[in-house]
């Protein structure tokens, strides 16, 4: 999609890939959302709602990224970054906003 | 010694584990028979092939895998010429030309030069993006990519394709191997093996086209997709060619030699032309060419004694096996292993526990067998076929898993001089030999003595059988069975941490990579323990990985349920001034903080700061981090001590100041309390530290391994010092001691019961030497420590990696 098209679709532009450090999250505040953004080692990036889905409450952006999952830094869940899902044996969902790059640019959607 | 001029000349082409092998082998048996010249193109002395990954990944050096050093070929008088590429053998006169125009004369020559892989030649294949996979610049190629691309395509399934397509896949790429024919491994596999394992690797993430032909590579100047040769395409942006090895006959071909696939010999390695041998992947003996490390050892061993003079038993052909190492998937195949009219088969298929199990038998004798799903009596099997048992009640019941096989009873029976590690040539006698001469209880120590293991690893069960069966009734396999640090990986504590030196791994990645972790990423276990070892390893050479730091050590402050944070300034020995007390209540009040609370171990925790205000509020205060959240020193506690007290007999206030001062902020392996009390009535709580001290008239007593926390544990006395000076080496030499030795995460509650007090007192107290070397290693890791707090707010970058926000205000379009 191009930039046009991104923007029509509710999608805001937050910065430059370079900004993303490699498995240290990044936190965006995108009017009132908290969004936790990580790029993994082979450099795709995901934006996950800052919320920890354990029962404990808290937040997921700094926790530790290993390949496509993330390690809730409070409860200890694993945590897909593509899909927001909790993965067994524990369960639960975190909301996900989808990521566009354009040239280096990263736009995040609505959830 | 003989004069050289009287001895035979031999040349040697090719500098690779063939070749150097056989020298070897013939220095053993007659060192004075050759004067010999070694020639190869590689710019390097012989080297471990089979570990040339580790130097892809910067584990090793060049230098460590070197299997021969140049001293050594001086030392046996061997002239090597590296980087000397020989290009044609005069076989009438006698003489190999070298690539500078030289000639040299020989009596004797053994070629072994070894094997490239095979590139199919398609429309496309020079294309960017397209690699073989062998040497180092293919593996380096691999890693960029698993960066930069997702879909991948293997061509070949085989052994060496299939490990290719499982390194991609653990990198994290979309992997598609490509098979031409509809079996995997079909030349070590049936088809009921062959669909098994494609299942499995199915299961793991694989996807396969098999029955396909590739015709072209498609794309412009670098590779974008594969057609197969019924028109349908495969979407392919890093392509791995691993569809076979061609033996390097050319030099042969060109001077007259008989080749065929490889260059032919006979059953004692002699070509076509007098006085030339060929050894290893270059030859072809009776049809077939090898491709894998033990025939090289065979075909070495009858040249070398041919060459010598010894009587020997003609080189008959290796009986090849095949183990392929895929985590969760075991398959082993070896001798024959297609049904035939001729032979008879036993068959076992357990659909249900995917288990696959045969045995082929000709006129009793048995010559083949496949195991998929349960390979553990793989090294009996093929002991059996090389010796041509006769198949009884009794084989048959141990290998279809009918009978209970008492354990190690399956590396009885292997002969002395089989080769268990075929890629260290060690055999079962050496082994053996190891175990009982200098007294070994575990395969860490095997590995470290004889070198069996130390490659691929695939060899480790056995191993561990062979040193179960010699060591019978001492063998401790509660010892052996230590579980792996987390589900990554098999390996204890103490394997990763001796690899660690071993091989002089400096990152995490190195370490899981090197050490083969299944997964290649590690997790919240293993990442931030790696992170850990490594930092106490090489206090120098290791920089910190703040990703695999958990929450509270990455952002140096304790993360609360709200997702605020705790901020605990430094207050040496639980003493303060009222200019400090000000400058915190100000700083409380400025930003805000939900809470002030004085803590267990004496001093203020301002609690419910807001995350981007941490290092402003460090800024502020002007003090260094109290460490409150991190693995390491916590707080020196004391009492008032003589100063004011009427009881108190020692200093402590002064003396718990002092400690907190040198042993702060150095990286433990779990949260370490210490405390120091003036006199017997504990006042400061000496009972339930890490490190106790007691002041009394004249000396100071030292008390170890306490716990106040989870699982209650009174210190226990470790010794008496008189001075001030002995005090803190002996606190060095345990510190240093705990870090050292200590699990990532274990409290030295935990880690003394395990070590043994004794063993301790042993160390520290009674070994003034040891205990010296201890306290100067802890000198040297305390000269590495920096204050966090100072070095974020100093370090732009590091603060805007971890604390910078991206702020995007409400209101763009649409909303």
């Amino acid at each position: 999609m191009t930039r046009e098209q991104l923007e029509a679709a509710g999608y805001r532009l937050v910065g430059n890939v370079e900004q993303f450090p490699a498995r240290i999250g990044k936190l965006v505040r995108l009017g009132e959302s908290e969004i936790a953004v990580f790029k993994t080692t082979n450099g795709e990036l995901f934006a996950l709602e800052n919320r920890s889905p354990g029962p404990r409450g808290g937040t997921i952006v700094d926790g530790i990224v290993s390949g496509g999952v993330l390690y809730d830094p409070i409860c200890d869940w694993r945590i897909g970054l593509a899909d927001g899902a909790v993965q067994a044996p524990d369960c639960g969902q975190v909301a996900v906003y989808p990521v566009r790059l354009v040239d280096g640019d990263v736009y995040i959607g609505r959830p | 010694m003989q004069q050289h001029s009287d001895r035979q000349r031999l040349i040697v082409v090719g500098n690779g584990m063939a070749g150097i092998n056989t020298v070897e082998q013939i220095l053993k048996l007659a060192p004075e028979a050759y004067r010999i010249t070694v020639f190869g193109s590689e710019p390097y002395p012989n080297y471990n092939r089979i570990q040339l990954s580790y130097v892809l990944e910067k584990s090793k050096s060049i230098d460590e895998i070197i299997l021969n050093s140049r001293e050594w070929y001086a030392e046996n008088d061997i002239e090597l010429h590296t980087g000397t590429t020989v290009t044609h053998i005069d076989t009438a006169a006698k003489t190999v030309k070298t690539a500078d125009g030289a000639d040299t004369p020989y009596d004797k020559l053994i070629l072994a030069t070894g094997s490239r892989p095979f590139m199919l030649p398609v429309p496309g294949a020079d294309k960017q993006g397209i690699v073989g996979f062998r040497d180092i610049a293919d593996c380096e190629t691999m890693l960029e990519a698993a960066g930069k691309y997702r879909k991948a395509a293997v061509i070949g399934g085989g052994l060496l394709g299939l490990e290719a397509a499982k390194g991609l896949l653990k990198l994290g790429m979309d992997v598609t191997v490509v098979h031409l024919l509809g079996e995997l491994m079909e030349r070590q596999l049936d088809p009921t093996a062959s669909h098994l394992l494609q299942q499995e690797l199915e299961l793991q993430g694989l996807k396969f086209a098999m029955g396909q032909k590739t015709e072209e590579f498609l794309g412009g100047e670098r590779v974008s997709g594969i057609r197969f040769g019924d028109g349908s395409t495969l979407e392919a942006e890093f392509v791995v060619m691993a569809v076979g090895i061609r033996p390097n006959v050319e030099l042969a071909r060109a001077s007259g030699i008989e080749t065929n696939r490889g260059i032919v010999v006979d059953d004692l390695l002699r070509t076509s032309a007098e006085g030339v041998y060929a050894v290893g992947e270059c030859n072809e003996h009776r049809g077939v060419s090898y491709g894998l490390v033990a025939p090289l050892f065979e075909q070495g061993a009858v040249l070398a004694k041919h060459l010598c003079g010894v009587d020997t038993a003609p080189y008959a052909g290796s009986v090849v096996s095949t183990q392929l190492k895929i985590s969760g998937v075991e398959v082993f195949s070896a001798g024959e292993f297609m049904d035939a009219s001729d032979l008879t088969v036993v068959r076992m298929h357990d659909e249900w526990r995917r288990i696959y199990k045969k045995v082929l038998i000709r006129g009793g004798v048995i010559v083949g067998g496949v195991l998929v799903g349960d390979s553990s009596q793989s090294a009996r099997l093929q002991q059996w076929i090389r010796t041509g048992a006769v198949m009884n009640d009794e084989y048959h019941a141990i290998v279809m898993g009918a009978a209970a096989v008492s354990a190690g009873s399956g590396v009885a029976e292997l002969a002395d001089e089989e080769i268990v590690c075929g890629c260290n040539g060690v055999t079962k006698k050496m082994i053996v030999e190891a175990i009982r001469e200098r007294e070994l209880t575990t395969v860490d120590e095997i590995k470290l003595t004889t070198g069996a293991t130390r490659s691929c690893g695939g060899c480790k069960p056995v191993v561990e059988q062979i040193l179960k069966l010699t060591l019978g009734d001492k063998y401790d396999s509660a010892a052996a069975k230590q579980a792996g640090i987390c589900d990554c990986t098999p390996l204890s504590r103490d394997e990763v941490v001796t690899a660690i030196k071993e091989k002089g791994l400096i990152t995490s990645k190195e370490v899981r990579y090197a050490l083969d972790w299944h997964n290649k990423e590690g997790c919240s276990k293993c990442r931030p323990a790696l992170n850990y070892y490594l930092g106490m390893i090489w206090p120098q050479e290791h920089a910190d990985e703040k990703d695999s730091r958990f929450v509270n050590e990455r952002m140096h402050g304790n993360i609360q349920k709200d997702g605020t944070f705790g901020v605990v300034p430094r207050m040496y020995g639980g003493v303060t001034t009222p200019e400090d007390l000000r400058l915190i209540a100000d700083v409380a009040v400025k930003y805000n903080v939900k809470l002030v609370k004085v803590t267990g171990g004496q001093r203020l925790d301002l609690l419910g700061v807001k995350r981007e205000d941490l290092p402003a509020i460090w800024s502020d205060l002007g003090m260094p981090s109290g460490y409150a959240y991190a693995k390491a020193l916590r707080t020196v506690k004391t009492c008032v001590g003589s100063q004011f007290c009427r009881f108190g007999t020692k200093d402590s206030m002064g003396m718990g100041i002092v400690l907190e001062k040198k042993y702060e902020r150095l990286d433990m392996p779990a949260k370490f309390k210490m405390a120091v009390n003036g006199c017997p009535r504990n006042c400061a709580e000496s009972s339930t530290k890490d490190i106790g001290i007691v002041g009394n008239e004249g000396a100071w007593e030292i008390y170890v391994g306490g716990n106040g926390g989870i699982k209650a544990r009174l210190a226990e006395l470790l010794c008496k010092v008189k001075t001030d000076e002995e005090l803190i080496e002996i606190i060095s030499a345990f510190m240093q001691y705990y870090r050292e030795t200590g699990k990532y995460l274990e409290r030295t509650s935990d880690w003394i019961e395990r070590v043994g007090l004794e063993k301790v007192k042993a160390v520290i107290v009674e070994d003034a030497a040891g205990r010296k070397a201890l306290a100067d290693r802890m000198e040297a890791a305390l000269e590495q420590v920096r204050e966090p707090w100072q070095e974020i707010l100093d370090n732009p970058n590091l603060r805007e990696r971890l604390f910078g926000e991206i702020r995007i205000p409400a209101g763009g379009p649409k909303e």
